[in-house]
C-alpha cells in the first residue's frame, strides 16, 4: 500500500489544489503513471503512480485545498485492501474565507470561485431593491445608521417599527413617523367586542398625507364652543350637598364628555399606518400637572362610572401624580384626553392631542357673562369656552362638530350626566 | 469681472503669469504657430516667442523629462497635452521622477509643473482620446490633482498651479471649453487648492462633483427643485488631491444622503474614495449607502450616440437622487 501525498514544491508551499482526477477510485494503475494533477502557486504538476496497484481512497475532490503532506489516495497492490478506518488528512475547502494569510496560490483559487460566487443582488445592489418586504421572524432587523441613531437617541425600539426601505431597511423616516406613539410608550387600549378596524381608503390615506405633511405628524384643527353651565354648576352645589362630597366640575365634563363619546366612536379612535382603530371602551385621560411636568393618569371605562366615583378616582390619580406614585397602567391606555384650566383662570386655550389619541378637550373657567337670549334679553349666565383638538386624519370638521354638539347636550341638561 | 468662455479664463490665467513671472514657460505639441489643437494657446507665441511658447515633438515622456529638469533649475514650465491621455506616455516621469524629487532630496528641490490639457468625454474623440484619470494620478502622493468645473475656477486654479511648488496634473473638462461665466479680472485672483466649494446649498441630499459632471450636477438640482420639490446640496470639490472633505461632511450631517457623480469608470474611481470616506466619517448619519453616479464601464464609444450613453447623463442622477431619498 502506497500513499499519495501532497508534496511541497517549494518552501513557501503549505497546501496545494487537486486540479483533476485522471484515474478514479478502482482503477488499475501502473508505476509512473499520471493519477492526478495538482495546483501550487508557482506551477501545475501531474503526481504519478509510485508502484503498481488499484487506486482507492481518493481523499480531495476537484478544486479542493489540501496542505502539504496531506493524503491524496492510496495504492493498493494485489489482494491489499483499504484501512478500515484511514485517518482523514486535515483539509480545507476552497470556498472558506476565513484565511488572513494570503499566499500566492489562493490568488488563483479566488480567481476560479469568483465566477460561481458572484452574488448579482449584492454586486447590484439597485437590482432588487424592494424584493424582501419583511425581514424573517426574529432575524436581524435591517436599519440605516441614521435611523439606530436617531431610535437610540428617542429610547425606541427597532422591534416596533416596521421599515419601509429596500429589504425592509427601517429607514429615519420610518422611526419619524412612530414618535408619538412609541415615545409615549401609551399601549393601544384594548378593543372589546365592540371595537374595530375601519381599513383605510385611498382617500383617507391622501387626506392624511396631505394634512401630514402640512402641520407636522398630527393634523390638528381646533373647535371652540361656548356652553351654557348654569344648570350644571346648580346640580353640582346640589349633588355636593345630598352626597356630603366636593365634586369638581371637571368632574362633571369627564363623565360627560364619555357619555358623549359613546355616541361617536369615530373620536374615541386611534391612527394607525394601515387602519383606523376604533376603541371599544372608553378611557379618558386627565392631564395633571406636576412639579416634574405633565401627565394623564386615567379614568377606565369612564363612561359607566358616576360623578362621584369619577371625582374620587381623579382626586386618588391626581395625589398619585404628584407623588410620582402612579403605575404604568394608571397613566396608558387612555382612548381621549381632557385637559382644565378653569382653575387658573383660563377662559379659553387650545391643547395638543396625545397620541395615539385623536382628540382632547381643552376646558376654560366657568364664568358668569351677559348673554343675549332667543327672546333677545341680556341675561346673565355662567358659561364655559370647551376647545376641541382634532387629528384631522381621523376626525374630521363636522365629526368633531358632531360630538360638541352630543357634549353640549350633556353639559347644559346636567340630568343626563346622572342617568 | 468679464464673460469668459472656460478656454479664454485657462488662457488668460496663463499670459497674466507669464507677465507675472518670466520664469513661467509652455511647451506643448502644436502650441505655437497652430496654437493648440483646441486654440488654447491663441496669440501666445506671437506674445511670448518662441522661447517662452515652445512647440515641441511628438514625445511627451521628452516634454515632461525636460519639464522636470527646467523646474529643478528654477523655471516654471507649464506642459500642454494636446490631451491628457497622451500623458500617459509620461507617467514615469510625472509618477517616478516629479513627484518623487523633493522627497528625494529631502525637501531641497522644488518641481513646479503644470501639466494640463483637455480632459474626459464629451467630444467625440473616442476610446483613447477621452479617457477620466483623476483617481489614476490622485493614487500617488506628491503630485496634485485639479479638476476646475467652472471659467472661474479654471482661471483662479491654474494660476495657483503655476504659482506652486509641485507638480500639478491640471485636468481641464474638454466639453467645458466653451463654457462662459463670470471671471475676476484681478491679477492677483487664485482659487486656493484644497477648498472644496459648495456650489449649491440645499436639503434633500448631498451631490459630490467636480469639473463637468459638476454642472452636470447643478442641472439636475435645478430641475428637481423645479419639477419634484428636491432640493439638492451640491458640493465641488474642485481638487481631487488634496482633497477636502470637511464641506462634503457637512453636507451629508444635513441631509443625511449622498450622491458623487464622476465621468470616470466606476472601479476604483474618485466615488470609491469619496463613498469610503463618508462612510468612516458619516456612518452615524447615513440614512442610505452612497450612491456613485459613473461613467459606463466600456471604452468610450466614437459614436455620438453611444458616447452620451456612456457618460453619466440626467436621468441617472435623478434615480441615484431617488434611491438616496427612498423615494423610487
Amino acid at each position: 500500500m502506497a500513499e499519495i501525498i501532497m508534496p511541497k514544491m517549494g518552501d513557501a508551499m503549505t497546501e496545494g489544489k487537486v486540479v483533476r482526477w485522471y484515474k478514479k477510485a478502482g482503477d488499475a494503475v501502473k508505476k509512473g503513471e499520471p493519477i492526478l494533477e495538482i495546483e501550487t502557486d508557482k506551477v501545475n504538476l501531474d503526481l504519478e503512480a509510485e508502484n503498481d496497484g488499484t487506486l482507492s481512497d481518493l481523499s480531495a475532490k476537484e478544486g479542493e485545498m489540501v496542505p502539504v503532506g496531506g493524503r491524496l489516495a492510496l495504492v493498493l497492490a494485489a489482494g491489499e485492501s483499504a484501512p478500515a478506518a484511514a485517518p482523514e488528512p486535515a483539509r480545507r475547502a476552497t470556498d472558506k474565507k476565513d484565511s488572513i494569510k494570503h499566499t500566492t496560490g489562493e490568488y488563483g483559487e479566488a480567481m476560479e470561485m469568483k465566477g460561481p460566487r458572484i452574488d448579482r443582488a449584492a454586486a447590484e445592489p439597485s437590482a432588487a431593491p424592494t424584493a424582501i418586504a419583511t425581514p424573517a421572524p426574529g432575524g436581524r432587523r435591517r436599519s440605516s445608521p441614521l435611523a439606530r441613531k436617531i431610535a437610540a437617541e428617542m429610547g425606541v425600539s427597532l422591534d416596533q417599527i416596521s421599515g419601509s426601505g429596500p429589504g425592509g431597511r427601517i429607514v429615519a423616516s420610518d422611526i419619524k413617523s412612530s414618535k408619538p406613539s412609541s415615545a409615549l410608550r401609551a399601549p393601544s387600549p384594548v378593543a372589546t367586542g365592540e371595537g374595530k378596524s375601519i381599513p383605510l381608503t385611498a382617500m383617507r390615506r391622501t387626506i392624511a398625507k396631505r394634512l401630514s405633511e402640512s402641520t407636522g405628524p398630527i393634523p390638528h384643527f381646533y373647535l371652540t364652543v361656548d356652553y351654557d353651565v348654569t344648570n350644571l354648576l346648580a346640580t353640582r352645589v346640589q349633588l355636593n350637598e345630598v352626597l356630603g362630597a366636593k365634586l369638581s366640575l371637571n368632574d362633571f365634563i369627564v363623565r360627560a364628555a364619555a357619555l358623549a363619546l359613546r355616541h361617536h366612536p369615530n373620536v374615541n379612535a386611534s391612527w394607525g399606518d394601515d387602519a383606523i382603530t376604533q376603541h371599544g371602551e372608553i378611557h379618558i385621560g386627565i392631564a395633571v400637572s406636576t412639579p416634574e411636568g405633565l401627565i394623564t393618569p386615567v379614568v377606565r371605562n369612564a363612561d359607566q362610572k358616576s360623578i362621584a366615583d369619577i371625582g374620587t378616582e381623579v382626586r386618588t390619580l391626581a395625589e398619585k401624580a404628584k407623588n410620582r406614585k402612579l403605575q404604568p397602567n394608571e397613566y396608558q391606555g387612555s382612548t381621549f384626553t381632557i385637559s382644565n384650566l378653569g382653575a387658573w383662570g383660563i377662559e379659553e386655550f387650545t391643547a395638543i392631542i396625545n397620541p395615539p389619541n385623536v382628540a382632547i378637550l381643552a376646558v376654560g373657567a366657568a364664568e358668569a357673562r351677559a348673554v343675549v337670549t332667543a327672546e333677545r334679553q341680556i341675561v346673565i349666565r355662567d358659561r364655559m369656552k370647551i376647545t376641541m383638538s382634532c387629528d384631522h386624519r381621523v376626525v374630521d370638521g363636522a365629526a368633531g362638530a358632531e360630538y360638541l354638539k352630543t357634549l353640549r347636550q350633556y353639559v347644559e341638561q346636567p340630568v343626563r350626566l346622572l342617568l | 469681472m468679464s464673460e469668459m468662455s472656460y478656454r479664454d479664463a485657462i488662457r488668460a490665467a496663463m499670459m497674466e503669469e507669464m507677465d507675472r513671472d518670466a520664469n513661467v514657460l509652455i511647451m506643448g505639441e502644436d502650441i505655437g504657430i497652430y496654437e493648440g489643437t483646441f486654440r488654447i494657446t491663441a496669440g501666445m507665441l506671437k506674445k511670448y516667442g518662441p522661447k517662452r511658447v515652445i512647440d515641441t515633438p511628438i514625445a511627451e515622456a521628452g516634454m515632461v523629462g525636460t519639464a522636470v529638469g527646467m523646474a529643478m533649475l528654477g523655471l516654471r514650465p507649464i506642459v500642454e497635452m494636446m490631451t491628457v491621455n497622451f500623458a500617459i506616455v509620461a507617467a514615469d516621469q510625472i509618477l517616478n521622477h516629479a513627484a518623487k524629487i523633493r522627497y528625494f532630496s529631502g525637501g531641497q528641490v522644488d518641481i513646479p509643473i503644470v501639466i494640463r490639457g483637455p480632459h474626459g468625454a464629451g467630444v467625440q474623440l473616442s476610446a483613447q482620446h477621452s479617457q477620466s484619470f483623476e483617481s489614476f494620478y490622485a493614487h500617488f502622493p506628491g503630485i496634485k490633482v485639479v479638476a476646475p468645473g467652472s471659467p472661474a475656477d479654471a482661471k483662479g486654479l491654474l494660476k495657483t498651479a503655476i504659482r506652486g511648488k509641485d507638480p500639478v496634473m491640471f485636468l481641464e473638462s474638454a466639453a467645458l471649453y466653451g463654457m462662459k461665466g463670470e471671471v475676476p479680472d484681478d491679477p492677483e485672483y487664485t482659487v486656493p487648492f484644497g477648498q472644496s466649494r459648495l456650489a449649491r446649498e440645499g436639503r434633500d441630499a448631498t451631490i459630490v462633483s467636480w469639473g463637468r459632471m459638476l454642472q452636470l450636477s447643478l442641472i439636475v438640482a435645478e430641475k428637481l427643485a423645479k419639477d419634484e420639490n428636491i432640493e439638492l446640496e451640491v458640493v465641488d470639490l474642485r481638487c481631487l488631491r488634496p482633497l477636502d472633505m470637511e464641506p462634503v461632511y457637512a453636507s451629508v450631517s444635513k441631509t443625511h444622503r449622498g450622491v458623487v457623480v464622476q465621468e470616470q469608470w466606476k472601479p476604483f474611481g474618485p466615488g470609491a474614495e469619496i463613498s469610503a470616506s463618508i462612510n468612516e466619517r458619516m456612518f452615524d448619519e447615513l440614512d442610505a449607502p452612497v450612491a456613485r453616479v459613473t461613467g459606463e464601464d466600456v471604452p468610450m464609444p466614437y459614436a455620438r450616440n453611444l458616447e452620451l450613453l456612456a457618460t453619466p447623463h440626467e436621468e441617472q442622477v435623478i434615480a441615484a437622487v431617488k434611491r438616496v431619498m427612498y423615494r423610487e
